[in-house]
């Protein structure tokens, strides 16, 4: 499958600030990509590179194989922009602003009215295309949105962190949309909810301070974190003492006591049956296994530290 | 090329269309205040000035006040919004139109507002009052007024773009634009200053704006050199305007 978005070694400083540093990046097409980053990680850079909107320092760029630093209005042809913020025109209507869309992608009136007619029924605004979007709800703003950037029905859409902001409905319904266009254009999706890169993404990176420092799928990313499984094991009482002979054991890797409940980490899944047979006897209430989660990946990568 | 421009051109308009009404009454009250209160009420003591009466000295001024102004708000105003509140400066930024075309856009429309709101001071002016010009002179002032509108519109594009908060913007148009437009013989001859800042005020293009939009509207007059004074100085800051714009769309 070839690729929708390449970069290699792209570069951007800001005077002393290295904001992306020797990205090397491949988007197959009509893939779901998340990228995801803490605060200041160099996410919105890399999207205002791709997206035209700013030149690199150095390095490449190509989107549907298009350098964007010669085929810039070529490129904006090509792709759709969810931004951060919602960038509607509070002075026109939804369907005028969606008409100013067009009109700016050079869409001749015929074909855009029709357009914008199915759109607004699918994306549930036809009943209020002639309302301003300050009357609008967060929810119903995003998803004009998102209308306006599959008006002109790009190859590649980024959505710079499309859910910030909307509640947990609103957040499935635009989660909905994205799965049902998935497959017929790719999607770059920055974000900061776990959940979100996890429900949606076929393949995730994670980037720090201008870097890449992680890339696979969700499950990839989990099992390269791990290296072993945790099971919570409940006990009626005497937990301390049973945390205890459990932390004896080779086999266990990790422990941790809380309360009545222990936290146990083992080398592999096998090493089950001998927890199992070292507590014979004893209170078990409840054994559960706590998957490892992509938030986990992600603090274990960039660590814990709270970013301005 | 253009159709990008002329879709937020249009847009502008479509916006200005709607609260066309609530505009113009904001708009004409300041002017036609000052009208009333130096022309009508200090007629009686001023006399003629230059050989014409008070009020029709002051006239062609104050509608060519209000139009440049008005270029210069909705310019500075609408662009500054657009790029730091409304954010749409980036939407349009993300699709096929040049960053040219925006500034192009932003400068026509600005102009526009300042051409609608002088043109309906001077009907307003010559509804209520006894001044009165031949329709040829119109053709002549228009020739300072189409020029000033679009001057005034690139330095508001300048303003909107450079400036990133808004009591930056009330200040620049309270330090340079009022005293620009006010020192350019708006209320009183050019004879009134000092022989020796005569030639530094005659230097400035809305000195030319002012004096040259009088001479056409009053007597018909068409002095060439001001006329082609307004035309370069807008020449020159539109393409300054478009350089800014660019430069800092870039950044």
């Amino acid at each position: 499958m070839s690729a929708a978005i390449t970069t290699h070694n792209l570069t951007k400083r800001y005077g002393d600030l290295t904001a992306l540093e020797n990205f090397d990046l491949e988007v197959a097409q009509g893939s779901i990509f998340g990228l995801l980053g803490p605060n200041g990680a160099g996410k919105t850079t890399l999207i205002r590179v791709l997206t035209t909107l700013m030149r690199q320092t150095s390095g490449e760029a190509f989107i549907e194989g298009l350098d964007t630093r010669s085929n810039g209005r070529e490129i904006r042809r090509l792709i759709g922009v969810v931004s951060q913020e919602n960038s509607l025109d509070r002075y026109l209507t939804a369907r005028e602003n969606l008409e100013l869309h067009a009109r700016l992608h050079g869409m001749e009136n015929r074909h855009y009215r029709k357009r914008i007619d199915e759109l607004l029924e699918l994306m549930g605004l036809a009943a209020r295309q002639n309302d301003f979007p300050d009357t609008y709800s967060g929810g119903m703003q995003r998803r004009l949105v998102v209308t306006r950037a599959l008006l002109h029905e790009p190859r590649v859409l980024f959505l710079d962190e499309p859910t910030t902001g909307l509640d947990p409905q609103s957040r499935r319904a635009v989660w909905d949309y994205i799965k049902s266009i998935a497959g017929s254009m790719t999607i770059f999706l920055t974000t900061h909810y776990l959940e979100e890169a996890e429900q949606l993404c076929d393949r995730i990176a994670i980037m720090d301070h201008g870097k890449l420092i992680a890339l696979g799928s969700t499950q990839e990313l989990k099992d390269r974190l791990t290296g072993g499984t945790f099971y919570l094991i409940e006990f009626g009482e005497d937990a301390e003492r049973y945390g205890a002979i459990l932390r004896a054991m080779a086999c266990v890797r990790e422990i941790e006591v809380d309360g009545r409940t222990v936290c146990v980490g083992l080398n592999s899944w096998e090493c089950l049956s001998e927890v199992v047979t070292a507590l014979n006897g004893a209170p078990v209430r409840r054994i559960a296994l706590r998957e490892r989660t992509l938030e986990d990946v992600f603090i274990s990568l960039t660590g814990e530290k709270v970013r301005e | 090329m253009f159709k990008g421009a002329f879709a937020i051109w249009r847009r502008d308009m479509l916006v200005l269309r709607r609260s066309i009404l609530s505009e113009l009454v904001a708009v004409v009250a300041y002017p036609l205040t000052i009208y009333l209160a130096f022309g009508i009420g200090m007629k009686g003591y001023i006399g003629l000035v230059d050989g014409v009466p008070y009020s029709m000295f002051i006239a062609p001024g104050l509608i060519t006040m209000t139009a440049v102004n008005a270029a210069y708000s909705e310019s500075t105003w609408s662009l500054w919004f657009h790029r730091k509140v409304q954010f749409t400066i980036e939407s349009y930024r993300v699709t096929p139109i040049s960053v040219s075309e925006i500034v192009i856009a932003k400068i026509m429309s600005g102009f526009s507002h300042g051409l609608v709101k002088g043109l309906a001071v001077g009907l307003v002016i010559f509804a209520i009052t006894p001044f009165r010009f031949s329709p040829v002179n119109l053709l002549a002032y228009l020739a300072f007024l189409i020029p000033g509108s679009a001057l005034f519109s690139c330095a508001g594009v300048i303003c909107g773009t450079v400036m990133d908060k808004p009591e930056t913007i009330g200040k620049v148009e309270a330090v340079f634009i009022m005293p620009l437009i006010f020192m350019s013989g708006l209320f009183f001859p050019l004879s009134s200053y000092p022989a020796n800042v005569i030639s530094w005020i005659r230097v400035l293009p809305t000195t030319s704006l002012f004096e040259g939009a009088r001479q056409a509207l009053v007597s018909g007059g068409f002095p060439l050199a001001s006329a082609l004074h307004v035309a370069i100085t807008a020449l020159l800051a539109f393409a300054a305007a478009v350089w800014i714009f660019r430069l800092k769309m870039s950044e």
